[in-house]
């Protein structure tokens, strides 16, 4: 896990810094516990009991355990993209799909490989495969993700950010 | 298994396609104070991310952002919390069904302000097909936040056994105060 002192100061990674196939820096995360899962129930006043009654999970849902939640994951993503671009890049867009399940006992790998890099309207964008991996390797929540680094003698990214008209969706 | 041709009638009916483009009313997601430290401490504990941005208020008076800021997506998660004065959902969850599942009668997605219209089809099953969160701006302490849903597209889809189905995508964006863009959630769901 990452310390406050880690994120405070944390050097910057220059869109110059990175090739396709750069691999950044895991996030590992866990082992997960039921009283993570229950934090994030409570956190969010997210009820469904799958993710805290492990009963209820079991002899009601058929489930192998509680569950955790994929509004945890989705967040986890985003946060562990908002380290990578820290201070000054900006963790743009990600998308990505919920597969296999997370349960009590798991340690997740949060990652993220470059795949392409290319300028637009003096940005530098960091295209990446991301996941969050178990720790039999079975990925639990592939996909993609954007993120814009600065350039080294370039110009800010702006904030708020806005994505140049040729990206924008 | 190769392609079964498509069986029936088209899914994607003229009472679904009049449905695309549909937006909800626009809401507020945040409770009436705004963001506040203690909501704020509570999330970021519970993804497990001791950013100082959240906290340190000397130090985030250092960053580009000003001040302190919340977690990328914190904004789309507002919409979930009770607001104060309105009926307990969790009591009444129960009171309904007592092996309630903690959340058929808590929150039903298909209700209330802020809500799409139901999609006209008899697709019943509701299966996740993915999420694209796209992140323009933090929310800052007492930030106002707002969030209106729209359809943004539904597709017909042919099943490898021949069976229709619907991609459903609904997207979310959320505004501060002053109508600047936060976050844009787009969720695509599978109806069959």
């Amino acid at each position: 896990m990452t310390t406050a002192q880690e994120l405070k100061d944390k050097k910057q990674t220059y869109y110059d810094d990175v090739a396709v196939g750069h691999q950044f820096p895991p996030l590992i995360i866990g082992p997960m516990t039921p009283t993570h899962l229950f934090r994030w129930s409570a956190a969010i006043e997210n009820w469904h009991r799958i993710h805290y009654d492990q009963s209820f999970a079991i002899y009601h849902e058929g489930l192998p355990n509680i569950l955790a939640q994929g509004s945890w994951k989705q967040s986890i993503l985003p946060r562990y993209l908002k380290d990578i671009c820290l201070p000054d890049g900006w963790p743009w867009k990600v998308t990505f799909q919920h597969r296999a399940m997370i349960v009590p006992g798991d340690t997740l790998t949060v990652w993220a490989t470059v795949t392409k890099k290319y300028e637009e309207e003096g940005l530098g964008f960091i295209d990446c495969d991301v996941g969050i991996r178990l720790q039999y390797d079975t990925e639990t929540c592939p996909g993609k993700a954007t993120i814009v680094l600065p350039i080294r003698n370039g110009k800010a990214i702006p904030y708020p950010f806005v994505p140049p008209k040729k990206l924008a969706s | 298994m190769s392609q079964a041709p498509a069986t029936g009638e088209s899914a994607l009916t003229p009472a679904v396609k009049a449905v695309i483009g549909a937006s909800a009313t626009k809401i507020e997601a945040s409770l009436p104070w705004g963001i506040e430290r203690e909501g704020l401490r509570i999330f970021t504990q519970a993804i497990m991310d001791p950013d100082p941005r959240y906290w340190d208020d000397e130090f985030a008076k250092t960053t580009k952002f000003g001040g302190i800021v919340t977690p990328p997506i914190y904004c789309t998660y507002l919409g979930r919390r009770t607001r104060p004065g309105s009926e307990d959902p969790v009591t009444r969850a129960f009171a309904e069904n007592p092996n309630s599942d903690g959340i058929g009668g808590v929150r039903d997605a298909d209700e209330g302000p802020g809500s799409l219209p139901k999609v006209p089809t008899h697709l019943k099953r509701i299966l996740n097909a993915g999420n694209e969160i796209e992140v323009r701006q933090y929310p800052k302490l007492g930030d106002r936040v707002f969030s209106q849903a729209k359809y943004s597209d539904i597709k017909e889809r042919v099943g490898k056994d021949g069976s229709r189905m619907l991609i459903v995508t609904t997207e979310n964006i959320y505004t501060n105060q002053n109508g600047e863009v936060l976050c844009i959630l787009r969720a695509s769901t599978i109806r069959r």
